[in-house]
């Protein structure tokens, strides 16, 4: 049984899909958080692309994984600053220790 | 091609988990710019080296310098926490996810097998025609993202700008 | 020209709710006139419409496979509800000036006030069942924030709540009918419901009928689930008279009213929406004439008018129940803002310590009595006319004993009409409280709505004539205000009703001489004072839904690990399900 390129490609998607799910399971600092997102997107990207060429639609693929690229960008940006914020007004990066909700 | 693509996918795949095993943000963040480089290198492979570029210049690298900026503002707590979520029910919940995905993509990983699908550089004229025309909706939406991590790089700037205004607010 | 009224209509008061809260509470004359002025314009809006209704989709949204379109269709029966909703509300929203004068948070009440109206107006308007729900929700989630309105007295709050929980009974009820018709018509157009209803299974329609009367009683106050509605008086006065007297409750007679044709053939339910509406009216006019609490006593004849609304539908009088919800609104929102003015000037709700307040306030004294006397049903002002029809209706349409029941109930309404009137305005001064008239901005509300209750009944025929036009299901017939007016005079029910209605005024003239019978019926009387029992289920409803709340809060920890964790326990779910299914 041989294994072509692609069936690689798509071991790797789900791999990177896997290791972010558990990231954002185990962690408990917000910016790791966002480092567990990136991995997660990265995943989607590699996704995208390798559904494009298995469609024949290698160009919507690549477009879409570029949209994905900026989104993602954004989204680090803005995750990384609530944090930045959140560590200046709660003195803590803790997930834990900023829930306020009763339990 | 397929012994490369297994290098390279290994390798991500490896980055990733370093990245999250990592008890230094700043190190998580470093490997974190490994998977992002290897992901690249993977699309380049694939044949959309416009992507790959993309990818590589703001994924591995304007985000990881977003990432030290932000770690040497917010400062190094030590992260050696416990996981709020058992970490067996997690690791196993995962796994379940992750093999039943790929359990339901076997048929159509399987036909992958024999299509033989041989990856090719389409022309360049295409990916500009499907990137500016076709999907000019993405484009304005991107154009809004963009904004939005503009505010968001002034909440990060703020910080170090306003630091009167923290020592006020912690007055109060 | 018509797209751009209905818009108006739903959409000035949403505007006006926005800039309300954005203005803030610190420009309160800003905010006032914004209010004032948002609320009014949308009561001119939805009065432009009653003159170009039709039974068409007059906007129309595609929204995808899932949600169907979102349609609005100005059609009588909507434009006429739609128009009570806005010019109602615009009266209260001017009375509320004087009324909620220095009281804090007035962005809120504003706010919440005119989404409400634009809310109830988009309720009618719709034309797509899942958007009579959202709408439906949206009246719910105001009516819930205004009872509670004065936050921090927790009597306000409990009735808040009690007022959700018990609506919410409705709204699912409603969710669920909508979702059913859209898994077999494969739309959520009522007017495709209405066309091919016949096409149902019958034990489908029949599921669809009682659970859409199970939400119709409780978003109308009507038994088992009517004791919501006293509870809500806890609200600002204003507030009752918009939502709790002239709207929000009709909205469950209005669904019935809109399903009628569909549900006419289910067998029993006609009989079933009689009897629901009967018992309301009777057991809630016996609540009234024992209440000491001036708001209670008109939440309790709500509840009872109401009643009599239910019950023309299940007589197949929808235009004697419409007419008279029409007449219900005019003269149940001018005794609630006349009763806010006596309470806003004694500073009281307890009719024990009023008494002897006419002298010191003639104009409300009168605009109540006017309200009163509507309400009793005397000729001729619009309850008379309205009141009449439906007890015809009842006649021909449904068994005597039933009608019998609801001759009584009017009587019982005279007597605790007069009643409330004499302990509020006549009679010797029973405590020392400083009273005085109506303000400015309260006579601006109370007189048109006076006026109303003594003509609005010439506007019979041109109403019948629109919801004959607009309604192709509901086979009403078109006719003129003197014929309607002929019908009713020359019906020889109308005398026994009246006759009926002067019994019960007689016996609050001669209730010295009547002891005996008081204390034989004082079993009666203990038991509606103790509301006859329907309290505890009400309760224990209400009691469950919180518990159930507090249970389920555990899971909701607010932490990003569990949140993740059950995101994946889905996805593994889901993915188990479709392995099964290959």
């Amino acid at each position: 049984m041989t294994f072509s390129a692609a069936n690689v490609v798509a071991v790797g998607v789900l791999g990177l899909l896997g290791v972010g799910f558990y990231g954002l399971l185990a962690t408990r600092n917000l910016i790791k958080v966002v480092v567990a997102l990136q991995i997660l997107v990265k995943s989607a990207i590699l996704g995208l692309i390798l559904a494009g060429y298995l469609r024949g639609q290698v160009v919507l693929g690549a477009s879409l994984a570029i949209t994905v690229i900026v989104a993602d960008t954004i989204v680090a940006v803005i995750g990384l600053a609530l944090a930045v914020q959140v560590r200046r007004k709660f003195g803590t990066l803790d997930l834990r220790s900023l829930s306020t909700l009763r339990r | 091609m397929v012994g490369v693509m297994v290098v390279v996918i290994v390798g991500a795949i490896f980055c990733a988990l370093q990245s999250m095993r990592a008890n230094r943000l700043l190190v998580s963040a470093l490997w974190l710019a490994g998977t992002s480089a290897l992901v690249a290198l993977a699309i380049f492979v694939m044949g959309a080296p416009e992507v790959a570029v993309i990818e590589l210049s703001v994924g591995a690298g304007l985000v990881t310098v977003l990432f030290v900026f932000a770690i040497n503002v917010a400062g190094e707590e030590p992260i050696k926490l416990k996981p709020l979520v058992p970490r067996p029910l997690s690791i196993g919940l995962v796994a379940l996810s992750i093999l039943l995905l790929g359990w339901m993509g076997m048929p159509g990983l399987l036909s992958i097998l024999q299509l033989n699908v041989t990856f090719s550089l389409p022309s360049a004229a295409d990916f500009t025609r499907a990137f500016w025309e076709q999907r000019s909706l993405d484009v304005v939406a991107q154009i809004v993202l963009v904004f939005a991590g503009v505010l968001g790089v002034l909440g990060l700037l703020s910080d170090t700008e306003t630091a009167g205004g923290s020592s006020e607010e912690t007055q109060k | 020209m018509v797209p751009v009224f209905v818009l108006l209509t739903i959409g000035l008061p949403w505007l006006g709710a926005l800039l309300v809260w954005w203005v803030g509470n610190n420009h309160p004359r800003l905010q006032v006139s914004a209010a004032v002025f948002f609320s009014v314009t949308a009561g001119i809006a939805s009065l432009a419409l009653l003159f170009d209704t039709s039974s068409k989709a007059i906007i129309s949204v595609p929204l995808g496979g899932v949600f169907g379109d979102f349609t609005l269709i100005p059609d009588g029966l909507g434009v006429f509800l739609a128009a009570i909703a806005t010019v109602i509300g615009s009266l209260a929203v001017i009375f509320s000036i004087d009324y909620m004068r220095g009281e804090a948070q007035l962005g809120r009440y504003y706010a919440l006030v005119l989404f409400f109206i634009g809310g109830m107006a988009g309720l009618v308007l719709s034309g797509s069942l899942l958007f009579v729900f959202v709408f439906w929700e949206i009246t719910a989630l105001c009516s819930y924030a205004l009872i509670s309105f004065h936050n921090d007295d927790p009597k306000a709050v409990a009735g808040g709540i009690k007022a959700l929980i018990i609506t919410q009974v409705g709204g699912i009820g409603l969710l669920a009918g909508a979702l059913l018709a859209y898994t077999t018509l494969g739309t959520y157009e009522i007017s495709a419901v209405l066309e091919k209803s016949t096409t149902l299974p019958p034990a489908l329609l029949s599921f669809l009928a009682f659970g859409f009367l199970a939400a119709a009683a409780a978003k109308s106050a009507q038994f088992p689930f009517h004791t919501w509605l006293p509870d809500a008086m806890e609200a600002p006065t204003p507030v009752s008279a918009l939502i709790h007297a002239a709207t929000m409750v009709n909205a469950g007679v209005y669904l019935l009213a809109r399903f009628y044709p569909a549900f006419a053939p289910v067998p029993g339910w006609k009989l079933a929406v009689m009897i629901v509406g009967a018992t309301s009216a009777i057991l809630a006019a016996m609540m009234a004439l024992v209440a000491y609490d001036l708001k209670r006593l008109l939440a309790y004849s709500t509840i009872s008018q109401l009643g009599y609304m239910v019950y023309a539908i299940g007589a197949g009088g929808v235009f004697a129940s419409q007419f008279h919800l029409l007449s219900h609104a005019i003269f149940k929102a001018l005794l609630f803002l006349a009763a806010g003015s006596v309470i806003h000037a004694v500073g009281t709700r307890d009719m024990r310590q009023m008494g002897g307040l006419g002298p010191k306030m003639p104009l409300v004294r009168a605009t109540f009595i006017i309200g009163g006397l509507a309400l009793a049903g005397l000729p001729i002002l619009n309850g008379f006319w309205s009141k009449e029809l439906v007890l015809e209706s009842g006649l021909t349409g449904g068994p005597l004993w039933l009608y019998l029941i609801m001759v009584l109930g009017a009587g019982l309404t005279a007597l605790y009409t007069f009643r409330g009137v004499w302990l509020v305005f006549y009679g010797k001064p029973r405590s020392t409280l400083h009273a005085h008239d109506a303000q400015p901005a309260m006579r601006i509300a109370l007189v048109p709505l006076a006026a109303g209750a003594l003509i609005s009944w010439l506007a019979a025929g041109p109403f019948s004539q629109m919801l004959a036009a607009t309604l192709p299901f509901h086979k009403i017939e078109a006719s003129s205000t003197l014929h309607i007016a002929e019908q009713v005079v020359s019906e020889p029910s109308t005398l026994v009703a009246l006759l009926v209605i002067a019994l019960g005024l007689s016996v609050w003239w001669q209730r010295q001489h009547l002891t005996g019978l008081v204390t034989t019926f004082k079993g009666v009387q203990n038991a509606a004072i103790q509301n006859f029992g329907f309290e505890t289920i009400n309760n224990s409803i209400t009691r469950a839904v919180k518990n159930t709340g507090e249970a389920l809060r555990t899971t909701q920890t607010g932490l990003l690990s569990w949140n993740v964790l059950g995101i994946l326990a889905g996805l593994a779910i889901i993915l188990i399900i479709l392995a099964w299914g290959v």
